[in-house]
């Protein structure tokens, strides 16, 4: 099994832990994307695939074997660096070779490995060319190539699109996917920008301050966050997080409440929870200037143009509530009524943070395709 | 799918020993002509000894008591700072202040100036002070000639006291100008051509950009040639008084440095000229610590 | 932007006054060494030899055994400059990419050792040198020059431009060290090792102080000191002979100045000391 066991993992400089306690497992031939905002210890944890940094506790199993101590060049890893680390003084052809040869590989296995990438990255022509006369894309592509001709079973990626525009940046996630296609390596991918989390990850496992919050794939992410953070993190503009107080099957913000369905209500009483947060996306609020059933009243605060769509923040009771409308009537300080989507609302318990879960009768109902989840987030 | 075997090596070196072993050649080097010797000069500053006698006789800080209280040691200490005091004006503001201008203020010939100020620095001082000597030869030089067709007499600066120090400073100067200069060029160089263009736009004068902008940004480079050019200086000014004057006339161009030396492979008095060895590094030290305190802090690192 | 001309005029004189001063001297060396000794004495502004001479040159070839001497001087200067480079390159190395106890600290012990003055350290040195029985031999001179830290400041400082995770990528291959010295950070650093190399020669080629204490006899003399030999009685009377072995002296480095001046001076500019 080409798979990666991280048991109790955890990795301290001096005194600050950056990895704390993981425990997860990396399937083989998955991509798993290491997603976090940055410091949160993500890029610590690739590394220490890589075996680039010492593991201070725990164990890190590859291929059902502990390496904690094995060199990074006996692990069998290929990596793609942030910044692409193509050697300078060596043409593309020299860069991508360089490793098979030092490995003493059959100089014509090298050339149809080298030949093979070349055409699959769309590099025949700039072989003889050094790193610096190339386009950010192309350099990003020679990495790729590099890491690739190794064969390895297990491939890592260090933000590696994060140098590029937003149009090469999509051109390489297909890239990327049909690669993965073809040679079904092990791939943990590290990135902060969650649509490429979203886009390419089989799963996603969401660090922050050096502790695993959620590892799922990006539909369970998006649509069943385990915790505020996860919520909140996930999705532009976040997800509004308000405090309430949940009594009668009602949840009453500030002197308003309205009426909660008959599931949420035994899920509820069932945890027996007293003390929640409600998390709500933006766009699962309907905003009217009517009044609607069941719906709270707030005032318009501001409203962002978002291109497609408009951000309506409002004041709901003292706390901010953001709500997507589809136009822009809205006016500072007018009265507007808010109404919740009973599907998609989340309880998180107020102390952990942690989500209660959800009734089975929404467990049991279609999550809606990733691909929309993508658009949705686009920015 | 075909992989590449990763090799698995017989035995495997520790990193540590890696790095053990690179370091080796440079620490053996170090310990041998450098960390050894420097304690051995602190133990031979308390023992009587004249460098062949099988018998070091073991005199506490006599040494020291008998350097300081020397008639000439005053003589030599003030002649020391003198050296530093000139050194540092014609050595560290001079090319600090041509480094601005060459790097900044002109537009023209810099390549041509930078190049012919290096010059120098490629050429033995022994070279240099033999030149001088000549071309500043009191009687039968060419400047002497100059200055007779003018009127003026030239000093007999190497019989001078005051003068002597001031020539072999400037002779010892022709060499380490073009250094420092290329250094602090570099530096210079460095800064943001855009900082100096805002101040430009603003009509900040020259001097001003010098002290409030260039200074403080190549303060790093600057700190580093301010040491070495006392501490450098001063070693390189033993060639020309080895050279020129062996010290004198009567200890005039001697300073801390040279009479060290002298002390010890002209008169053999090895105790004598340990314990000024160890007053030289304690004044370096000093000046180091001063250095560190007063101005370092206020260092800004390029990187 | 532009400066007062007025400005430029004033700072453009200065300069060229000062490059004048310095540059004159090395001029003035070259033609006297070209003149008759008598020539020389009567018409001394004028540096351009004529009629021009080879006596001076044929006089010292005659007195000294320069052959030899500049065969010395090579020799210091060739190994010095070799075996500080590749220590200095070894121990920057480790310095860069190894983390051990003590690093720092080591670092900055080593690098101090700029700072202390040749006196410190000049008995004992002059001691060890004698007991190897080295007393009045090149090798004497060239050991104790080996301890010199500026190879390893300048290689280190170099090194540490180096993007870290090329060498991680190297690792990565399972790339040995030795491997990753030479295909990828000696390339990288090549313009730092070769401008410390040209400078090592240079002034180990011009080093005079060791020199003068431990070389005795003529045959084993460098360069130096065979020109310290014509100043001992006041630019005496063998001015002109004296000039032939400046030149002599000169032409090595002149030659290296007028090579690697503008790559010595770009890489300054372009790592710099910080």
């Amino acid at each position: 099994m080409k798979d990666i066991v991280f048991e109790n993992v955890s990795k301290t400089y001096g005194k600050t832990e950056v990895v704390k306690n993981l425990n997860f497992r990396v399937r083989e031939g998955e991509r798993l994307i290491l997603l976090g905002p940055s410091g949160c210890g993500k890029s610590t944890t690739l590394r220490m695939i890589a075996g680039l940094e010492e593991i201070t506790a725990g164990n890190l199993y590859m291929n059902g074997r502990r390496v904690n101590d094995v060199p990074s060049g006996e692990r069998n890893v290929a990596m793609v660096f942030q910044n692409y680390a193509l050697y300078p003084h060596m043409t593309v052809r020299e860069n991508i070779t360089y490793g098979l040869k030092v490995q003493k590989v059959p100089q014509d296995e090298i050339e149809k490995r080298l030949d093979h990438v070349l055409e699959m990255l769309q590099l025949i022509g700039c072989e003889n060319r050094l790193p610096k006369d190339l386009s950010g894309g192309q350099r990003q592509r020679v990495a790729l190539a590099r890491a690739l001709v190794k064969r390895s079973n297990y491939f890592l990626l260090d933000e590696p699109l994060s140098n590029l525009d937003v149009q090469l940046r999509i051109s390489a996630r297909k890239e990327l996917k049909k690669i993965h296609d073809l040679y079904k390596q092990t791939i943990v991918y590290v990135t902060h920008d969650q649509i490429e989390a979203m886009t390419l990850g089989d799963r996603i496992a969401l660090m922050y301050d050096g502790k695993l919050q959620m590892l799922d794939t990006p539909e369970n992410v998006y649509n069943r966050p385990a915790n505020v953070f996860t919520a909140r993190f996930i999705g532009s503009p976040p997800t509004n997080i308000l405090k309430i107080n949940y009594f009668n099957g009602k949840v009453h913000i500030g002197s308003q409440s309205f009426t909660l369905s008959d599931m949420w209500v035994k899920h509820i009483g069932r945890k027996g929870t007293k003390n929640l947060l409600l998390g709500i996306r933006p766009e699962h609020i309907e905003i009217s200037a009517q009044p609607l059933e069941n719906s709270l009243r707030g005032k318009v605060k501001y409203v962002e143009n978002q291109g497609n769509e408009y951000c309506v923040y409002t004041n709901l009771e003292g706390q901010e509530a953001a709500v997507i409308s589809g136009h822009n009537h809205w006016r500072p300080d007018e009265l507007v009524y808010l109404r919740l989507s009973g599907h998609r609302i989340h309880f998180f318990n107020a102390e952990t943070e942690k989500s209660i879960g959800y009734p089975e009768a929404l467990l049991d109902k279609q999550s809606p395709s990733h691909e929309n989840i993508g658009q949705r987030m686009s920015v | 799918m075909e992989l590449i075997r990763p090799v698995k090596t017989g035995f495997r070196v520790s990193q540590k020993a890696i790095a053990r072993l690179l370091l080796f050649p440079s620490i053996l080097l170090f310990s041998v002509f450098t960390f050894w010797p420097f304690l051995y000069t602190i133990y031979l500053s308390f023992f009587d000894w004249n460098m062949v006698s099988p018998k070091k006789k073991f005199v506490g800080f006599e040494n020291y008591v008998h350097v300081l209280t020397d008639p000439n040691f005053l003589k030599i200490a003030v002649n020391t700072f003198l050296y530093i005091a000139i050194l540092l004006v014609i050595n560290f503001v001079v090319p600090y202040i041509f480094a601005f201008v060459i790097g900044i203020v002109l537009k023209k010939w810099t390549s041509f100036y930078k190049g012919s100020l290096f010059l120098p620095a490629f050429i033995s001082l022994v070279v240099g002070s033999i030149l001088f000597t000549w071309i500043l030869n009191p009687v039968s030089g060419p400047v002497a000639l100059i200055f007779g067709w003018l009127g003026w007499e030239m000093p007999v600066w190497n019989k001078a006291q005051g003068w002597v120090i001031l020539v072999l400073s400037l002779i010892t100067s022709w060499k380490v100008f073009g250094y420092n200069f290329v250094l602090l060029y570099a530096s210079v160089n460095g800064i943001s051509k855009e900082v100096i263009e805002a101040a430009r736009l603003d009509n900040i004068p020259l001097w001003r950009i010098f002290f409030r902008i260039v200074l403080p940004m190549s303060s790093a480079t600057g700190i580093y040639v301010l040491i070495m050019t006392i501490v450098q200086g001063l070693q390189y000014v033993f060639t020309p008084v080895k050279v020129i004057t062996q010290g004198g006339p009567d200890y005039a161009s001697s300073n801390l440095i040279y009479h060290s030396y002298h002390e010890a492979f002209v008169l053999f008095e090895t105790g004598h000229s340990a314990a000024l060895s160890v007053i030289t590094m304690m004044i370096f030290i000093l000046l180091l610590v001063l250095e560190f305190k007063f101005v370092e802090r206020r260092v800004y690192y390029e990187n | 932007m532009k400066t007062n001309r007025m400005v430029s005029v004033i700072w453009h004189f200065i300069i060229f006054t000062t490059v004048v001063i310095l540059i004159f001297p090395v001029v003035f060396s070259i033609g006297v060494s070209f003149k008759p000794l008598a020539d020389a004495y009567n018409n001394v502004l004028n540096f351009i030899p004529f009629p021009l001479t080879m006596e001076n040159y044929a006089k010292l070839f005659h007195t000294l055994p320069v052959v030899k001497i500049v065969f010395n001087t090579f020799i210091v200067a060739s190994v010095v400059t070799t075996f500080k480079l590749i220590t200095s390159f070894l121990a920057a190395y480790a310095f860069v990419y190894f983390d051990f106890k003590g690093k720092r600290i080591l670092y900055f012990v080593l690098i101090s050792t700029i700072f202390i003055p040749f006196t410190v350290t000049m008995i004992p040195n002059y001691l060890i040198v004698s007991e190897l029985g080295l007393i009045d031999s090149v090798w004497g001179v060239i050991l104790p020059q080996l301890a010199d830290a500026m190879g390893i400041f300048l290689i280190h400082q170099s090194m540490r431009g180096i993007p870290f995770s090329l060498i991680e990528a190297a690792r990565l291959d399972h790339i040995s060290h030795g491997r990753v010295m030479k295909d990828i950070v000696l390339p990288l650093v090549r313009p730092s090792v070769t401008s410390a190399g040209i400078w090592f020669f240079i002034t180990t080629w011009n080093e005079f102080v060791w020199p003068v204490l431990i070389l005795k006899t003529v045959d084993n003399y460098t360069l130096p000191l065979a020109l310290q030999m014509f100043i001992s009685s006041e630019g005496g009377t063998d001015f002109t002979v004296a000039m032939a072995v400046s030149v002599i002296t000169m032409i090595i480095p002149l030659a290296l100045y007028l090579m690697f001046q503008r790559y010595i001076i770009g890489t300054f500019t372009s790592s710099g000391i910080k």
